[in-house]
């Protein structure tokens, strides 16, 4: 059996983290080019210096695809010349499309069902453009709103891209160069440096305005609490939210601190912790779409926890005023908060009670596995090592397996190196062919093999090292090169995946780190 | 080593087991007072049938991959009827020969080679209990059994790069202690029965050569004591491992032959 190998990371820890170069051997562009930026223009040369790796020129031939829907980018675009194109692909057709495209052999229709009952939707995953009633999808990434079939156009000087490359988001639509276009790339990193400095704020109130005008209203309707307010409640909590980026590791809220406002989550993933004694228990995490603070307004109290920013975080801030006024004139919004303080009590007396949960929030948190939607561990209590979870996952991917059955250990539990299907999953960025996508509303992550070149952009970005190469004889290039390859979940098996069901002593399971009832329960086991 | 390992982890499926037996036996207790008792008689037949029945479908477990688990539902149940599959036919073994030893060089290797091939499912089933419990509660260390060589030199190459440099004490503690030890793979069937001893035996020179070391080679004796510790932990990873992967021959191998001569016994009824 041919076995798959880690590539070579060249030892560098830090090129396995996200928001790596789009290309790491892109030329520099030159700072007086920059200054013809209008953005950049007042901007001085010594913050342009810092700036200056952040940025990359592109040119797109017409008909280029420069933006994918579905797919994920860690770069701004700015237009500087040329007309790209703005258009909505049905979902529907790419989704057939993959499906068909992972049936190995013709299927009974039994097993076709089944594919489709057993499929889970990915709950965090994927936000969906927002249609308002006349049909109109508006597209939080880009500054256009759309109609099914239409197409819209976008001129230089305009921006795109910004909040899928902020949040993470999954673009919400093909962009399609129209013309021969340039455009500056401004990459993630390169985004959150230009808002810290003084001389770019006009830049940063511009995109800020946008995510306020384009997106935060669509981001407040998907918080359950705020699901049946009026427009004229969202617009107000909406007006006066501050927008806050916060560092890895820094903290937000300290326990014990007045509770002044509602957080809710924008982007990244927050740790929210008690003090116990000189250290911080993990209580829980909070990722897109959380929110927290509801226990210190409600209850009149200070913060009954901290909050620490596990990555790049995004939050949206209503001030306290703002968000009892809401409160007050929705009994049912009040009925919500109630309901989350309780869950959230409850979490904070479960680590209390069971101080291992909190061990396990911890090492999920350390691990980067609370990323992880569908992750793999084997109970090695029960394990016999006997290798059927790599045999059937290889008989399932023509001989060569995509995972190994080696990787972490916590405690009892093996965590092997095989892709966590990550909720932000990073490793789409500036795949130069698209082969790697994920289907809308899907869990798996998968990559093409007709269209996967082995550049290994994805092998670098993926923080886990969850994605492995493995030889391929090109019949076309006529030698053989490494190609990507990674866990799809057994894509189109009925089944599900086959290393769970191969696996004779059921050591083998799949579980979802956004579910942190089972994975505490998992682990105890 | 502890007993526990046989307590049932699905305990339908001992349920049913201990009711079938219970029944079996019943059955011929009542049909053997009724009627003398004899192999090739309807009730010695039945049981042989049945036994042999469970044999073959016993015998198909290694396809269980290739059929998705049928017709089972799923592997985990499949690999249950494996194992109560074959003790149940154990049993029917017993009662279709009355109970009695056989007769004759074929009738001898028939029951010998059943007896070898349940006695030997038995042993697996507790030590594939027993071995991941011991390795996955005791170890810290976790590796594939093919990859244990190749991690246990690159130990040595890591532990030469440490000394490297390092007082001539130190140099010679590690020449005269711990280098061969480090050289490879050292597996071992006693660590079966108890590995803790040996690790201690390992450890102890350490402790003594810690007292005339300064504080910066404490460290390095430290970092190297570590590496032996993984490198004791590999190779008791190995040595179990190789207790699990070494036992399914020994059950196979004799089945299959079973299985052959089965088919020549049933063959030689039916003809004659």
């Amino acid at each position: 059996m041919e076995q798959p190998h880690r590539a070579p990371h060249g030892g560098e820890a830090t090129e396995r983290k996200p928001n790596v170069p789009v290309a790491p051997g892109m030329e520099l562009v030159e700072i007086a080019r920059l200054k013809q930026y209008p953005f950049l223009k007042d901007c001085s040369d010594i913050v342009l210096k810092k700036l200056q790796p952040q940025f990359a020129e592109r040119r797109f031939e017409p008909g280029a695809t420069i933006l994918q829907l579905g797919g994920y980018s860690d770069a701004a675009y700015y237009i500087a010349s040329g007309v790209v194109g703005v258009q909505l692909t049905t979902v529907g057709a790419r989704r057939e499309a993959k499906a068909a495209e992972a049936a190995d052999a013709p299927r009974s229709m039994a097993d076709r069902i089944q594919t489709v009952l057993n499929r889970k939707p990915a709950d965090q995953a994927v936000v969906r453009p927002r249609a308002v009633a006349d049909g109109t999808v508006i597209l939080s990434d880009l500054p256009v709103d759309l109609r099914a079939d239409e197409e819209v156009l976008l001129e230089a000087g305009e921006v795109f891209g910004e909040m899928s490359a902020l949040s993470r988001y999954p673009i919400s639509a093909d962009v399609v160069a129209r013309s021969e276009v340039q455009c500056l790339l401004i990459r993630t990193a390169g985004l959150r440096l230009m808002f810290k400095q003084k001389e770019l704020a006009p830049f940063k109130k511009m995109i800020d305005d946008r995510y306020r005008a384009r997106t935060l209203s669509n981001h407040l309707r998907n918080v359950s609490l705020f699901a049946e307010l009026d427009e004229r409640a969202i617009t107000s909590l909406r007006d006066k939210a501050e927008l806050l980026s916060f560092e890895p590791g820094k903290l937000i809220v300290e326990q014990g601190a007045i509770a002044d406002a509602f957080y809710l989550v924008r982007g990244g993933f927050v740790k929210v912790a008690v003090k116990a004694g000189e250290s911080n228990a993990a209580v829980t995490y909070l990722g897109k779409g959380d929110h927290a603070g509801e226990i210190g307004l409600l209850l009149d109290e200070p913060w009954p926890f901290s909050l620490f920013a596990l990555e790049h975080v995004e939050i949206v801030k209503i001030p306290r005023a703002d968000f009892q006024a809401v409160v007050t004139q929705y009994p049912d919004v009040q009925q919500l908060l109630w309901n989350a303080t309780v869950e959230r009590l409850k979490q904070r007396g479960m680590v209390a009670r069971e101080p291992l949960t909190s061990r396990y929030l911890q090492m999920a948190m350390d691990t980067g596995l609370i990323h992880g939607e569908s992750v793999l561990l084997i109970d090695l209590t029960t394990c016999t090592r006997c290798d059927d979870c790599v045999r059937g996952c290889a008989e399932t991917h023509g001989g060569v397996p995509r995972f190994i059955r080696e990787g972490n250990k916590f405690r009892t539990w093996s965590i092997p190196t095989s892709c966590y299907q990550c909720t932000d999953p990073v490793c789409m960025i500036g795949c130069p062919t698209g082969a790697i996508t994920r289907p809308l509303g899907t869990l798996e992550v998968t990559i093409n093999k007709d269209t996967c070149i082995g550049c290994s952009n994805c092998v670098r970005r993926c923080p886990w090292g969850n994605i492995i190469e493995v030889p391929f004889a090109s019949p076309t290039l006529n030698r053989q090169i490494d190609l990507a390859t990674k866990c799809d979940l057994c894509l189109g098996r009925p089944q599900g995946p086959a290393c769970v069901q191969s696996c004779p002593h059921g050591s083998a399971v799949r579980i979802s780190f956004k579910d942190l009832a089972t994975v505490s329960r998992t682990l105890s086991q | 080593m502890t007993w526990t390992a046989f307590r049932p982890k699905r305990t339908a499926w001992f349920r049913g087991f201990l009711i079938a037996g219970v029944v079996s036996m019943v059955i011929y207790l009542v049909a053997a007072w009724w009627a003398p008792w004899a192999p090739g008689r309807w009730g010695g037949l039945t049981f042989g049938t049945l036994a042999a029945l469970l044999f073959v479908v016993d015998a198909l477990y290694p396809f269980r991959r290739r059929w998705n688990g049928w017709p089972f539902g799923n592997i985990q149940r499949w690999l249950q009827f494996h194992i109560y599959g074959g003790g149940i036919a154990g049993i029917y073994v017993l009662i279709h020969v009355g109970f009695r030893l056989p007769n004759g060089l074929f009738g001898w290797w028939l029951f010998l080679l059943s007896f070898w091939v349940i006695v030997s499912g038995l042993a697996g089933v507790y030590l594939q209990k027993q071995i991941p419990a011991v390795l996955a509660n005791n170890l810290s260390v976790e590796a594939i059994y093919e990859r244990i060589p190749e991690l246990t030199g690159r130990l040595q190459a890591e532990a030469d790069k440490l000394l490297a440099g390092a007082p001539d004490l130190l140099q010679r503690f590690y020449s005269t202690n711990t280098r061969t030890s480090l050289a490879s793979v050292a597996p071992a069937w006693g660590y079966l029965i108890d590995f803790r001893a040996e690790r201690e035996r390992q450890m102890a020179p350490f402790k003594e050569v810690v007292t005339y070391l300064s504080e910066a080679d404490r460290l390095k004796l430290m970092d190297l004591q570590a590496i032996v510790s993984e490198k004791f932990e590999l190779d008791v990873q190995y040595s179990l491992q190789r207790v699990l992967k070494v036992w399914v021959p020994l059950h196979a191998v004799p089945a299959i032959v079973l299985m052959g001569l089965l088919v020549v016994h049933v063959t030689a009824v039916l003809l004659f």
